[in-house]
């Protein structure tokens, strides 16, 4: 109540506005003298609001804000008397702690106020140093952890938590252990990083264990009637609490066995059996569990975890038949939702998915990128396999009863023949009798009455289902995985073998490793393939070859093809159309029309057997939910909350296991219609409305508390009887991936620079794999397979960091990176590296570091000489490419060689002397300068002969040595025409043809080659052009050096009528060059170029004629560009 | 992940641009005050202050039109957008060019702090540039008009629908060019200059 007053004021405050007002209700963000944190609008508004106070009865804003904050108090101490608990003899919990929240928290800063308000706190609005004792936020801007002391000026920066906890504990707890995780990771040590740790797993196990025992609980829980073996019933009771008692003696010193659980002892007879072969599996599984939950295996990796858990939520499953009359519902079953998800070979199916790229991240996702270019365009050829298994989730049950194999059999959590359980899946034999998937057990009997019916077997699935890909994998590593029991092998890569024997191969295999069948379909694409395998199926294979296409779809039924479901065909129907040979003679445009744009390029295509697709295109699940339309009824409202929760938890493991963070959450609510009477399937949802709500936050989340909040906000929404729900979705959507969000600050540290060194020092991969070589590759491997499991095991941990136990397994599998090996590393780097760093790092290679590093010391003595173990540059990694080309005596030519391009413009200094004018011998530099792949010239006519003069006199011969034989004659070609080179040849040239020769390479190189054309010329006014090149600020850019030319006093002209000339076409030329160069991307530095040069063309006759002759071209460049003329005066 | 088509350098710099577009429009119709001044609000973005529309109209306007723009400069398609003011006589005054180089063979990730520092002086000069423009008479209209490379196909998507062929009035002869700002980075190219009429065809007209 107090909290809604407060808002009343203010918002009558705020509704009293006029212009004035309006400007108050926004100043309320901003600060004068207060301290600004975390508001957009910085100083700049501070001035529009203090004129706006220039009217009002506040002489300026900080006296207005001084009043405020009073008020703000004076109505905060009032509140607190009303509402504090007037204990008076003890002293309230927040005594003396003064917060102020900055930022989104949860709860929200009301909330907190609140709390304070309660608890003898204080709550400001406004940050300031002395009133503030502790600064409350949940997440901080990068800017601001940068910051940190401006942002807090010291004060403690802590979770909200901390508020809830002392409050839960009724007394002040410290704030320490609720320090803002981004402050108090601030710089994680290097051990921190690399030693594996060993808390979050024994969370795993913890988890685990929990989990463990509510299934348990559950299935002692259970009620029925039936009593089909009630002999085997108490021996499987007794086991079965002997197997609970174990459990709980284990567990007893990590987990509190909640309520239910307890209940087992008192009504032991509730328990419901199945066959003693389920009993064993049961058994199985228990064991299974029991080893999962020891410390050592879940050490492993935190993500596994997330998958036992599924598998075991998934076993205790396959002992439970029959549903019970009561408890199946959620008004008798506390844990329905969790039970429910664990019975449903929908969410088996759901789940798969992570678990199988868990199993192969690498090969799922490794080669979609490499993927060949030309597999769209000659997809005419590329011979695909489509691999289904035969009527999976039956086969894999009877493989042990060789017995039912020709009878009829189907698969459905319950075998009551008269229930309303629906067939999820059905043999051949049973097929024949025309049962489907989806009947009802009651009407799958009525067809077939010698019927049987077996549970599921969750555990056996997911064994084939990885033994199934196991054996793809191994045949083929282009494997796209379409469902736990399908996939597509795109077999390109294997052209030596046929196909078809490749197909038969695989199916004989799995059959040998499985006991199941499988059907192949072999085609040109992914569409064909599927179909073909329709065609093949049961435990058959089918080719259909590329010409034979249109043969095969002519007559095929169009919901045979993928992507038509009941609607489309329906629609297509009443089109007259219903096999693909008819629907090919609709044009691609009307079928586009009718169906839209997708679906009719679907429907075109698919009809003529075109499918574009490549074979691992794997799709990034959009959204991630979970949904229970099945024996949904609440008895209160209270039990619709509970049930939400549960939904909520559901979601959020749904989430975390497969790594994502969403922020859009849509809850779907099934509500009974106002005349459906109880549905025909037993606690079914019946006839029903769909209604749905969504929200969408600005932070991505996979936290269960904030799933709960959100969705109780939206169940609010919809206002709805309780009764009427027949089932309830929750979906979460807008995902990102929990990786990226959570591990941002771990970017920064050493092992991301690790990785990402490992990468770009590629080059120095070649330098390296000597030292690799003198190793030994094994042990280096051994201690790699150590240190990576470890590196792997903490970076997941870093990954879950902060949330509940449970893990992402995006996470992992992206982190699958792990120490680099010994030979990528970069030596020079590391020997560089503090020594308290190379110790560590010696330790994680387990010693072998420093003996490389050793090693190459030695070596590096030995070897030919100039190797230098600087950070990798293009140009260095020349010289090892030259030194590997040739032999060892070249090492010294190119080291040199490389030493004079990247000492350039020393030696351009050097040649201050106008000894090199000749013109092909100055292109040398720049194309050497481009190019930087192949350092020793073919030829010696790419030799800049000026830098070969300045060499000494062995390193000459080393050169001369160093080129093909043939080269040697031009040596002593070259040799005269050195002493020639005072001609000013290249200038010479340009003057004979103008505007072609050196067209587009003035500006090339750094300096650009005309500053060495201009310094070497004999014209003054050139010479001092060049100049103002070193003078300039940026001298690439040609409107600075013009700046700078007009800043200078004296502009020398030349004299000689010939040297004019020769002089203003030279720097005519130079800004043709330039125009051209810039025309496309930046007219702006042309127009400031020009109003330059005309400014200098009041001062200088020489500019003057520049102008003259340039600006045409230049209006004419501009028009051809741009159809219009640049802006400037035309000069007179 | 939410942006998923958007993942391609283009796309990004696809998205950047249209936001820039819209708040430099913005600016560019605030600075020929045809609207009076109460009509824009100040707002920071890239760090500068920039006006934006108060009017929900103009704003939607403006933020349909560059947003509908998002495929075509994805693809490459948009050579320039002009915003062009014209007269009482539907005859354009004064013109104002984006014209935009949106590599596409630009692989790498876009870093969108450069771009925005760069896109960010366009800004600033923008808003210094009154000067350079002609002072507007009484009874005028604007437009933004885009330039294509090559003719879209129709009803390739729903934005694009909101765009429709213009036959805008052309100037007879060749305009006159005065270059206000001009970037130039590996994945984006972006020019803006200004068109006015040549003198003699004011005369004329």
């Amino acid at each position: 109540m107090s909290l809604d007053s407060s808002n009343s004021k203010q918002r009558s405050f705020n509704s009293t506005s006029s212009n004035n007002q309006s400007n108050a209700s926004n100043s309320k963000k901003r600060k004068s003298n207060q301290k600004t944190l975390g508001m957009a609008w910085g100083a700049n508004s501070l001035s529009g609001s203090r004129s706006s106070f220039r009217s009002s009865p506040f002489s300026d804003f900080g006296s207005y804000m001084a009043v405020k904050t009073r008020k703000l108090q004076n109505q905060f101490d009032a509140e607190a008397s009303n509402s504090s608990r007037s204990d008076s003899s003890t002293k309230p919990i927040f005594d003396g702690v003064s917060i102020f929240v900055d930022g989104f928290t949860i709860p929200s800063s009301q909330e907190l106020r609140q709390y304070m308000l309660n608890y003898g706190g204080r709550f400001e609005n406004y940050f300031s140093r002395h009133r503030v004792s502790h600064i409350i936020c949940s997440n901080l801007p990068d800017s601001k952890i940068k910051n940190l002391r401006s942002f807090s000026s010291g004060l403690p920066v802590v979770k909200p938590m901390w508020i809830l906890d002392s409050v839960a504990a009724n007394k002040l707890l410290s704030w320490v252990p609720y320090q803002l995780d981004q402050l108090a990771n601030n710089q994680p040590t290097l051990s921190a990083f690399f030693t594996p740790k060993s808390k979050p797993a024994d969370e795993g196990a913890f988890t685990n264990a929990i989990c463990e025992v509510k299934p348990e609980t559950e299935l002692l829980c259970l009620k029925d009637a039936s009593f089909s073996e009630a002999g085997n019933s108490f021996e499987w009771r007794k086991q079965a609490t002997e197997e609970h008692n174990k459990l709980m003696c284990e567990n007893s010193n990590k987990t509190v066995i909640d309520g239910p659980s307890n209940s087992y002892s008192e009504e032991p007879k509730e328990v419901e059996v199945v066959g003693p072969s389920n009993l064993q599996e049961g058994d199985e599984s228990l064991a299974n569990n029991r080893l999962q939950s020891c410390p050592e295996q879940s050490s492993a990796s935190v993500s596994s975890h997330c998958f036992d858990n599924h598998r075991i939520r998934g076993s205790p499953g396959s002992s439970v038949i029959g549903p019970s009359k009561q408890r199946h519902s959620t008004l008798g079953d506390p844990n329905f939702v969790e039970n429910y998800f664990r019975n449903s070979r929908l969410h088996f199916i759901g789940t798969w998915r992570n678990r199988y790229r868990n199993r192969f991240p690498s090969l799922s996702n490794g080669w979609t990128k490499s993927s060949h270019s030309d597999v769209s365009a000659g997809s005419q050829k590329t011979p695909i396999i489509h691999i289904d298994m035969d009527c999976f989730f039956v086969s894999v049950v009877i493989r042990r009863h060789p017995e039912l194999i020709d009878k009829p059999v189907a698969v459905c959590h319950s075998d009551n023949p008269k229930g309303t359980a629906e067939i999820s899946s059905a043999n051949y034999p049973a097929r024949d009798y025309g049962i489907k998937a989806g009947m009802f057990v009651r009407d799958a009997k009525g067809l077939c009455p010698q019927l049987v019916i077996l549970p599921y077997n969750f555990e056996a699935y997911e064994k084939v289902a990885d033994q199934f890909y196991n054996i793809l994998h191994k045949h083929c590593n282009r494997v796209q995985a379409v469902s736990c029991d399908e996939a597509f092998l795109d077999v390109t890569d294997l052209e030596g073998k046929d196909p078809q024997f490749l197909a038969s191969a695989i199916r004989k295999e799995i059959y040998e490793a499985t006991g199941c069948s499988a059907s192949a379909g072999i085609a040109k694409n992914m569409l064909m393939a599927r179909l073909a395998t329709s065609t093949a199926k049961p435990n058959g294979q089918c080719y259909i070859h590329p010409e034979k296409v249109d043969e095969y779809l002519g007559p095929l039924p169009i919901k045979a093809l993928p992507g038509i479901g009941h609607v489309l065909a329906e629609k297509l129907k009443n089109k007259n159309v219903q096999t693909c040979g008819q629907l090919r003679l609709i044009s691609k445009d009307s079928l586009q029309k009718d169906f839209g744009i997708k679906t009719g390029e679907m429907l075109w295509n698919y009809s003529r057997g075109v499918d574009n697709r490549l074979v691992g295109m794997i799709q990034e699940s959009k959204s991630v939910g979970a949904e229970v339309n099945w024996g949904v009824r609440f008895r209160d409202f209270q039990h619709a909350q509970h049930f939400l929760l549960d939904l909520c938890k559901e979601v959020s493991l749904r989430l975390q296991g497969c790594g994502v963070q969403g922020r859009t959450f849509t809850l779907k609510i099934k509500k009974r219609r106002k005349d459906a009477g109880e549905p025909a399937k037993f606690m079914g949802c019946g006839d029903c409305e769909n209604l749905s709500h969504s929200t969408t936050v600005p932070l991505a989340t996979d936290d269960v508390e904030v799933l709960q909040r959100i969705t109780k906000q939206l169940f609010g929404s919809f206002h709805i009887d309780f009764k009427d729900i027949r089932g309830v979705g929750l979906q979460v959507s807008r995902l990102e991936n929990a990786d990226i969000s959570r591990q941002a600050p771990e970017r920064n540290s050493l092992k991301s620079w690790l990785m990402s060194d490992s990468a770009s020092s590629k080059e120095q991969f070649d330098i390296n794999s000597r030292a690799k070589e003198c190793i030994g590759t094994d042990s280096e491997g051994k201690s790699m397979d150590g240190n990576s499991s470890l590196l792997h095991n903490a970076s997941v941990e870093n990954s879950v960091h902060g949330t509940n136990n449970a893990s992402n397994g995006e996470g992992c599998s992206n982190q699958n990176s792990s120490v680099p090996p010994l030979c990528h590393l970069d030596i020079g780097v590391v020997e560089s590296l503090p020594s308290e760093l190379l110790s560590e790092l010696n330790e994680i290679y387990g010693g072998k570091l420093v003996e490389m590093i050793t090693k190459r010391k030695l070596q590096g003595d030995n070897s030919a000489g100039s190797l230098c173990f600087i950070p990798p540059e293009p140009a260095q990694v020349a010289v090892v490419e030259a030194e590997r080309s040739h032999n060892s005596d070249s090492v010294s030519l190119s080291r040199s060689a490389v030493e004079m391009k990247d000492e350039q413009p020393i030696l351009e200094e050097l040649r201050t002397v106008p000894d090199s004018g000749a013109r092909p011998i100055s292109v040398a530099i720049s194309t050497a300068g481009l190019e930087n792949n192949d350092l020793v010239p073919s030829s010696l006519s790419q030799v800049d002969t000026s830098v070969l003069q300045q060499l000494p006199e062995e390193l000459r011969a080393d050169i001369f040595e160093a080129l093909p034989a043939h080269r040697i004659q031009e040596i002593s070609a070259l040799g005269p025409k050195t002493d020639n080179v005072h001609h000013p040849l290249g200038i010479e040239s340009a003057d004979n043809q103008p505007g072609s020769g050196l067209s587009n390479n003035l500006w090339i190189g750094n300096p650009p080659l005309w500053v060495e054309k201009f310094k070497v010329s004999n014209l003054t006014s050139l010479k001092f052009i060049a100049d103002m090149y070193y003078k300039a600020n940026s001298p690439e850019s040609l409107s600075s050096i013009l700046q700078c030319t007009l800043a200078e006093s004296l502009h020398p002209l030349d004299a000689t009528c010939d040297a004019w000339t020769e002089a203003i076409h030279s720097f005519s030329e130079l800004l043709m060059n330039y125009i051209k160069l810039k025309i496309g991307v930046d007219i702006e530095e042309i127009y400031v170029c020009f109003r330059l040069l005309r400014r200098l063309s009041t001062k200088s006759e020489f500019f003057l004629e520049v102008y003259d002759v340039v600006f045409p071209h230049l209006q004419a460049s501009i028009d051809e560009n741009y159809g219009g003329t640049l802006n400037i005066p035309p000069h007179n | 992940m939410e942006r998923k088509d958007n993942q391609t350098p283009q796309g990004e710099i696809a998205r950047i641009l249209v936001e820039f577009l819209e708040v430099a429009i913005t600016s560019v119709v605030s600075l020929k005050g045809i609207y009076p001044s109460g009509a824009f609000e100040r707002r920071k973005y890239m760090n500068v202050v920039v006006q934006r529309a108060r009017h929900p109209q103009l704003r939607e306007y403006i933020h349909s039109a560059v947003s509908g723009l998002f495929n075509f400069i994805q693809k490459g398609l948009v050579e320039r957008v002009a915003v062009i003011f014209y007269n009482a006589d539907n005859i354009p005054i004064e013109r104002f060019i984006f014209k935009l180089t949106v590599n596409q063979s630009f692989g790498s990730n876009v870093e969108e702090v450069d771009l925005e520092f760069s896109l960010r002086s366009f800004l600033i000069k923008l808003s210094v540039s009154q000067t350079l423009t002609t002072v507007l008479p009484r009874d005028c209209r604007w437009e933004i008009t885009a330039y294509f490379r090559a003719l879209p196909q129709i009803s390739a998507s729903k934005d694009a629908e909101m765009w429709i062929p213009t036959d805008t009035k052309q100037w007879q002869q060749p305009p006159l060019i005065t270059p206000i700002k001009s970037m130039n980075s590996e994945p984006l190219g972006l020019q803006l200059y200004l068109e006015h009429p040549n003198s003699s065809e004011l005369l004329s007209g």
